[in-house]
Order: C-alpha cells, then sequence, then structure tokens
C-alpha cells in the first residue's frame, strides 16, 4: 500500500512537473491586482509595547507637516497703500511671528520673508516696494531677537496676489508680507 | 519788424521740441481710402486685416485714411467716386501651399487713377500676418519719401501673468497681434532688448533667489548674468551693448549699479537708503534718470554717473512710478488720484532735461508702462478700461494717438 502511494505520487509529482512546463509564463503583474490575497508584513510588530512609531521616511514627512504647521500660524503682515513702513495695528502680530520662529519647534529653520503689492504699482517700483516691505519686517523680527542669517527676502511685486478681484478688500489683503519657512 | 524776427526764431528754436504739443490748424495730409480683394479668409479674417492695414496706415501719421471697408476686384476698374482721395491703397491677400500667406499691394495715384506703386510679400506661416501688412505700409510709405515708421517691423517683447507667481515671456508685433512665446515655466519678468538688432535680451528669473539671463532668440542660447538677493532686474542697456543699469539689492536695499559685461564688474551709482529703480541712460550715457522714493513719493531723479548728486527732474504729480528715456526726453507715467480704495487715474507726460516744459499725453483713465520707440519718435503704452485693455501708440510729433485692442493676459513688464 505504502509502495503504491509512493508511485503515485511520483507519477503525480512527474505529470504536475509536465504540464507546468507547457503553461504559459506567469504575468506578475496580474498576481498583484486588487483580488489577490496581500501577505503581511506587519511580523508581530501590532503587538509590540512602546511609544509612537517612527522612521526616516515618516520623521520627514511629519516634520514637513510641522513646519507647513508653523508657517499656518504665522501671521501675514499688511501694509498701507504704497507705504513700506510697520502700521501700529500690526506691531503685535509682527511680537507674535518674532515668538513663533523662536519657539523650539521652529528656531532651527529658515524663514522666507515674501513681500507683495496690490495691482496698482508698475514695472519695477512695484518689485521694490515688496522687497523694502520683507526688509522692514525682517528688520523688526532682527530687533526681536531672531537671528538675520536665518532669514532671506523676496519680492514677488504684484505677481503673487491671494485674492483677484478688483475691489478695495482685495487690494488690502495684497499688500502683505507673509512666511514660508525652509528646513 | 523785430517781433516777426523773435517769432520766426522762435519756430525754429522750438521745432524740434517735442514737449511742444503741435496744435494743427488745418489738416493737409494726402488722403487714402483702402480696397480689399482678398480671396482668402472669412468674413471676420478679412475685417481683422481690414484694421490693421487701416490701424497702420493711421499710425504713420502721414495720411488722412478712410476708415470705410470697400471690397474690389484686384485688376477692377477703379469706382470714379474714390477720386476724392489723393491715393487708392488696393491689397490682396491669398493662400499658398502649406501655411504660406501672400499679400498683394496696389496703390493708384489721382486723378489720373494709374498705379503707382505694385509689391507682393509672402511669409511662411499665416500667424505671421501682422508682418505682412507692417512691411506693406513701411514700403507704401517710403515710396512716398515720407519720414520712416521702419519700426513698425520691430518686435516688441514683455512678460505676462500666467497665474500667481508665473509669467512668460513672449515676442510679439508692435501692435501685438503677433506673439510668440519665449521663454516659459516660473516667474520670468523685466524682459530687456539686449542689442539694438534686437538678438537677444536680458530678463529675470526670480526662483529662490533672482538670476538675470542673456537670451539669444535665435540660437536659443542662454547664459547666467548675475545674481542678487531680492532684486534683480536689467533696466537700460548701453547703446554698444556693453554696459547694463541693474536694480539689485543686496541685503533688501534696491539700489541702481552698473555693470560691465566684458569684465563683470558692478559700480553702484545710488546710494539712498530707501527705493532707487527703474535707471536709464540720458544725455550720451553720461547720466541716468531713476525712480526713487527719497521724497516720501515715487518721482523722477537724474545724477550724473559718477556722483552723488541728484537732480529732481518731475516737479508735478505725487506719485510718478515708472519712466522711459530717450537721449534728453523722459515720458513718465503720473498717478494723478490717490485712492487706495477705488480706481486710480494714470496720465503719462513728457518731459525734456533741457526745458521746463510738461507736455500732458494722455487725458484720463489708466495708461501705463511708457516706452519710446528705438528713433523716440513714439511712446508705447498700455491703458486699461475696466474690462478691456488696449495698446497705445502716441506719435509725439504728430500729436497723434491710436489704440489697438488687447486681449488676454496682465502685462507685467514691456520693452519696444
Amino acid at each position: 500500500m505504502k509502495k503504491s502511494l509512493f508511485i503515485a505520487a511520483i507519477a503525480a509529482a512527474l505529470l504536475m512537473s509536465g504540464c507546468s512546463q507547457k503553461e504559459p509564463e506567469v504575468d506578475m503583474t496580474q498576481q498583484e491586482g486588487a483580488g489577490q490575497q496581500a501577505t503581511s508584513a506587519d511580523t508581530g510588530l501590532d503587538t509590540i509595547q512602546g511609544s509612537t512609531e517612527s522612521s526616516d521616511l515618516m520623521g520627514e514627512d511629519a516634520r514637513m507637516a510641522k513646519i507647513r504647521q508653523i508657517e499656518t500660524s504665522a501671521k501675514k503682515i499688511y501694509f498701507d497703500f504704497d507705504k513700506y513702513n510697520i502700521r501700529p495695528d500690526q506691531e503685535p502680530r509682527v511680537d507674535e511671528d518674532a515668538k513663533l520662529f523662536a519657539s523650539e519647534d521652529a528656531k532651527d529653520l529658515t524663514i522666507k520673508i515674501e513681500g507683495n503689492c496690490d495691482e496698482w504699482g508698475t514695472d519695477e517700483y512695484n518689485y521694490a516696494l515688496g522687497l523694502k516691505r520683507a526688509k522692514t519686517v525682517r528688520d523688526a523680527l532682527s530687533v526681536k531677537g531672531i537671528d538675520e542669517s536665518r532669514m532671506v527676502m523676496v519680492s514677488y511685486g504684484e505677481s503673487n496676489p491671494v485674492c483677484t478681484e478688483h475691489r478695495k478688500e482685495c487690494w488690502a489683503q495684497n499688500r502683505r508680507v507673509e512666511f514660508k519657512l525652509l528646513p | 519788424m523785430r517781433i516777426v524776427l523773435f517769432m520766426i526764431l522762435g519756430v525754429f528754436l522750438y521745432a524740434s521740441d517735442a514737449t511742444l504739443e503741435i496744435v494743427k490748424s488745418a489738416d493737409n495730409r494726402p488722403m487714402v481710402a483702402i480696397q480689399d480683394a482678398s480671396e482668402f479668409g472669412t468674413e471676420m479674417t478679412r475685417q481683422k486685416f481690414f484694421r490693421l492695414v487701416m490701424g497702420d496706415l493711421k499710425v504713420t501719421a502721414h495720411f488722412k485714411v478712410d476708415d470705410t471697408y470697400r471690397r474690389s476686384g484686384y485688376n477692377s476698374l477703379i469706382d470714379p467716386m474714390l477720386k476724392t482721395n489723393n491715393y487708392l491703397l488696393r491689397y490682396r491677400f491669398r493662400e499658398g501651399d502649406q501655411q504660406q500667406l501672400f499679400m498683394d499691394v496696389k496703390a493708384y495715384e489721382f486723378p489720373s487713377a494709374t498705379p503707382f506703386f505694385e509689391r507682393s510679400y509672402r511669409v511662411s506661416n499665416r500667424a505671421r500676418y501682422p508682418f505682412l501688412i507692417h512691411q506693406a505700409v513701411i514700403d507704401f510709405n517710403d515710396f512716398l519719401k515720407m519720414p520712416s515708421v521702419g519700426w513698425m517691423k520691430r518686435y516688441v517683447v514683455f512678460a505676462e501673468y500666467i497665474k500667481a507667481r508665473h509669467a512668460d515671456i513672449v515676442i510679439a508685433d508692435y501692435t501685438l497681434t503677433y506673439r510668440k512665446k519665449i521663454v516659459s515655466g516660473g516667474l520670468n519678468i523685466f524682459p530687456k532688448w539686449a542689442d539694438r538688432a534686437q538678438k537677444g535680451i536680458y530678463y529675470t528669473k526670480l526662483g529662490r533667489r533672482p538670476v538675470l539671463y542673456y537670451y539669444n532668440i535665435y540660437t536659443g542660447e542662454q547664459r547666467k548674468v548675475a545674481t542678487s538677493d531680492g532684486m534683480l532686474v536689467c533696466s537700460d542697456v548701453s547703446r554698444d551693448g556693453r554696459k547694463l543699469l541693474l536694480t539689485m539689492a543686496p541685503n533688501g536695499q534696491p539700489d541702481v549699479y552698473q555693470y560691465h559685461i566684458g569684465s563683470g564688474m558692478k559700480e553702484r551709482l545710488t546710494f539712498y537708503s530707501g527705493i532707487d529703480v527703474s535707471a536709464q541712460y540720458i544725455n550720451g550715457e553720461k547720466r541716468i534718470v531713476f525712480v526713487s522714493d527719497r521724497l516720501g513719493y515715487p518721482n523722477v531723479f537724474a545724477s550724473r554717473i559718477g556722483s552723488r548728486g541728484v537732480q529732481q527732474m518731475v516737479f508735478h504729480g505725487r506719485n510718478n512710478n515708472a519712466c522711459s528715456a530717450h537721449g534728453k526726453y523722459i515720458v513718465y507715467s503720473s498717478r494723478e488720484t490717490d485712492n487706495a480704495f477705488s480706481s486710480n487715474t494714470f496720465n503719462l507726460y513728457l518731459i525734456s532735461t533741457e526745458s521746463d516744459y510738461i507736455r500732458r499725453l494722455t487725458a484720463s483713465g489708466i495708461n501705463q508702462f511708457p516706452k519710446f520707440s528705438e528713433d523716440g519718435e513714439s511712446v508705447m503704452y498700455i491703458k486699461h478700461y475696466a474690462s478691456q485693455s488696449a495698446l497705445g501708440i502716441i506719435r509725439l510729433n504728430y500729436n497723434e494717438g491710436y489704440l489697438f485692442p488687447l486681449k488676454g493676459k496682465r502685462i507685467q513688464s514691456i520693452d519696444w
């Protein structure tokens, strides 16, 4: 009985190996289809006790998310028509920004100060006005303890409006300095 | 007798001063009628062609042009009604192989009704039709020995905003009808012709830091010229193309510099702690004019290269923030109103460095981006209405202005 089973097994193996040679090559991409059962690679990680998981990849994403979060909480500084001095009502906002940029999460980041203008100027003067707005804010932040070497300035003139309708509220929103934080 | 002598002297003295307005008492320019004998295009296309032929003839300022659109056969007999004119300009557009387009032009003289001028022109791409028309009008004008309008076939280069922080650089004919994009991707601004032959341009690419590039429009060769913190703009090029006037802002402080192409040497020309921008050569490139806010508002100033002394050039207006210079003439845009919260009026004015006269060139609306033509006889500008813009040409010596409707995007900066 045992012998006959052994022979049957060999015969079946030979038969199958013979069959497999005749089969067309397997298309690997089809095996990755949605219908296939994915094999778990968690290898018990789910059950390991400890703190929040991290790796270099996730760390980078989390860091960028954190940077974007700080960037969003930075206050934009608004300016009067044709002016580049900081208005008294904007000074508390500059103070808040200085505190934010000096905070533990932000203290190693480079601060890109972007000056912007409304649509009423033309040509070079508007770009220069945007730059002077950026410079006034940089100088104010510097006085409040932010290291100048951490700050870079750029002017987008009238090219970067947050509001494109031709109304007064729009123009006022566009005359602004805003911040981008760079790792 | 003495009074007559003074008057004659006065006429001669001021005859060449473009800041003096010419008031014509009688219009004795030759009258021209136009006939279209085109075999090409729809009614709309033909109207488009006609408007440009008529526009070009008017912009010469040498003719009184009849606005009526008339059809005719190219070799048909002449309608006797037209003989009240001095000339008849008959043209025909013809299709060629592939994208070719031909324009035949014939001019008749009255009262004899004899043809005295006949030419044929062709372009290999139909989109270039404005250049057919400009060439035909230049030749017709030259044939009649009128002062040259050769500037009509020169290119205009401008930057236009595509979306926030994106601008392309485009080359166009002087009416901005024909356009060809030459630089795109990112914020490309302040294009400036690098040489009188219009072979290359300088422009600024604003990335993390602004970079000034030279770009050859024929070979596509591009090279980095300079970089600066905050701001970098080429605002003028010397006649020999070897020196540039740049606005640079090391440490966030915009000032004017002279850049020597050969040696790469940069020489600071302005020293004010506010804004100094838009410098242009005047008076044989010994002096510059520039826009500065040193009086608390933007205005036009001049200084001698190598000297720190500054002279105020304009004593009118509270916001003169853009100017263009040619020889001794300066044209500037002045904001006449000071509304932070509603529409403002900008007008163009012409002054001479050698006299105190101011000539107002526009009367109403928003008139910006003034630029002299290469011969200094015309000024190009952009006029904005509520929902549309137009390109304006002012013929200074003729006291005539023309507007071409402008479709499309917002212009950032323009050079002629």
